[in-house]
């Protein structure tokens, strides 16, 4: 019984924790919008695996990359609006993921824990890809930081001054997708957005440097994932309902903070 | 020496350059003067690797332009430079900007590339604005931040989009009065400039563009054929004493 519990408070913490680690530059970057696009895309990898009876979460992480990496391929190469490159992919990663799923005659799914999310149903398996992955979020963060700061500053400009745009983007883009589906079981597929802009704008109306709005912004998502938990074990409610609800608490406050602290 | 040879560019089949032949010899401070529209800045672009070559060929000491690009930089201040007001950099983070392509991949700044952002900002007369956050800067004092990026890595080349906008007209001078001073000290300097009085004073070589190139010259031979030629019939030639 306390194992179980214990599981499902170390997959909120990991997830919340990984999302807020790339929360700062998701906003910088102006690419929440892909994060939320994303995530729904995963829908699709979800059916097409469970179609296909394959490794769900590993199939997924797939689909989603090479979409994520077609995506920028794409808005690159064509010169299409991003936005509605991603409209399109979103829309019909969707449709392919009810059809497939429709396909599956006899099989029933439980949608709501995978839009909503759900850490009592996160194995032993995905904590330790959860571990995985927010050490692999922490040594990719420390080791580019530069070069992912001059790339959220301004692309064009941090090309000319030889930063290595493409490989930082790619791997930022592969990562993102990393993200997104590894914690999609604990977060959800709607709520995942949330947890990526959420204390990345909290951390803006406190601190004023992107490696203490990093660094702030987990710990503002360890709070919320703390306390989302505790109210969800004692007054029953969805964890990732109430670490989002939390957040957003947070980021409410934090705004009353603001003029004091930025003088703004 | 930046050397271009027979180069055109267009975009969507509309001729912005047409046949561009010109060098620019090492140690020369030049303008580049024309109307809106002239191709100015779409030259600039291509020496410096934002757009690609089309016909023709820019060479940069002897070695093409991009393959020149790939191990060193030229400092560049870009008439409007697209950012996050609310980003959250100092003035410091971005002058160091310049001279990120110094450091290995994953590297960080040391004491020593700090002093020369300190140095280069301290030549542009706003070392005092350094732990500043860029969203709280004016106009003049981005310009400034921006060239001081643009100098850090003590380029052997510095090209100049328009760097009198934003600026007042003492400021103008001022600017021009540092280029100057770099110009001096060995930098080879190509800048966009609408200002004909301050290229007179400063500039040692002119460049008429129109699409096509009309003229490269002495700054003292600029004369109204050749502004004629330049901006067309648009433009009326006014003597006025400062």
């Amino acid at each position: 019984m306390y194992a179980f519990i214990y599981q499902a408070i170390v997959a909120a913490f990991l997830s919340s924790f990984s999302l807020a680690l790339f929360s700062p530059l998701v906003t910088l970057r102006q690419v929440s919008y892909m994060g939320e696009a994303l995530s729904h895309i995963a829908f699709a990898g979800i059916a097409l695996a469970l179609l296909l009876e394959l490794n769900l979460q590993l199939t997924t992480l797939i689909f989603v990359i090479i979409v994520a990496l077609a995506i920028s391929w794409l808005s690159q190469r064509h010169k299409l609006q991003e936005s509605n490159t991603i409209t399109i992919f979103l829309s019909v990663s969707m449709a392919l993921g009810i059809t497939l799923i429709s396909l599956k005659k006899g099989y029933s799914f439980d949608l709501e824990s995978y839009l909503f999310g759900n850490v009592l149903m996160v194995s032993q398996s995905e904590i330790y890809h959860l571990i995985v992955l927010a050490l692999l979020n922490i040594f990719f963060i420390t080791f580019f930081y530069k070069e992912l700061f001059y790339l959220s500053y301004n692309a064009e400009m941090a090309k000319f001054y030889r930063v290595p745009v493409g490989l930082v983007n790619t791997l930022f883009m592969i990562l993102l997708a990393a993200n997104i589906v590894i914690t999609l079981r604990a977060a959800g597929i709607i709520l995942v957005s949330a947890q990526l802009i959420l204390p990345a704008v909290t951390s803006f109306n406190l601190v004023k440097r992107l490696d203490h709005s990093i660094i702030s912004s987990a710990l503002i998502a360890i709070l919320a994932a703390s306390g989302g938990f505790a109210l969800s074990w004692w007054l029953d409610l969805p964890t990732g309902a109430n670490i989002v609800l939390l957040e957003f608490v947070f980021y409410l406050i934090s705004m009353l903070f603001k003029p004091l602290i930025k003088g703004a | 020496m930046i050397e271009i040879r027979n180069l055109s560019y267009k975009i969507n089949g509309n001729v912005i350059l047409e046949d561009i032949n010109l060098a620019l010899a090492e140690g020369e401070f030049a303008a580049l003067i024309g109307p809106n529209g002239a191709g100015k800045s779409t030259l600039i672009k291509l020496i410096l690797g934002f757009l690609p070559l089309q016909t023709g060929s820019i060479h940069i000491d002897g070695i093409p332009h991009l393959e020149w690009l790939k191990r060193n930089s030229i400092g560049y201040l870009p008439q409007y430079e697209e950012f996050n007001r609310h980003f959250p950099a100092t003035v410091r983070d971005i002058v160091l900007m310049g001279l990120v392509g110094e450091l290995p991949l994953g590297s960080r700044f040391k004491t020593s590339h700090r002093q020369r952002a300190i140095q280069a900002l301290t030549f542009t007369g706003i070392a005092h604005l350094a732990g500043h956050q860029i969203g709280s800067l004016s106009g003049g004092e981005l310009q400034r931040m921006f060239l001081a990026r643009a100098l850090v890595s003590d380029n052997k080349y510095l090209i100049l989009d328009e760097p009198e906008a934003s600026l007042d007209q003492p400021g103008v001078k001022s600017l021009f009065a540092l280029l100057k001073d770099l110009n001096k000290a060995g930098k080879t300097i190509l800048t966009i400039s609408h200002d004909l009085n301050i290229l007179s004073e400063y500039c040692s070589f002119l460049i008429c563009l129109n699409r096509k190139l009309h003229c490269h010259t002495s700054a003292e031979l600029v004369s109204a054929e050749i502004i004629h030629k330049t901006f067309g019939d648009t433009v009326r030639l006014i003597e006025k004493d400062y």
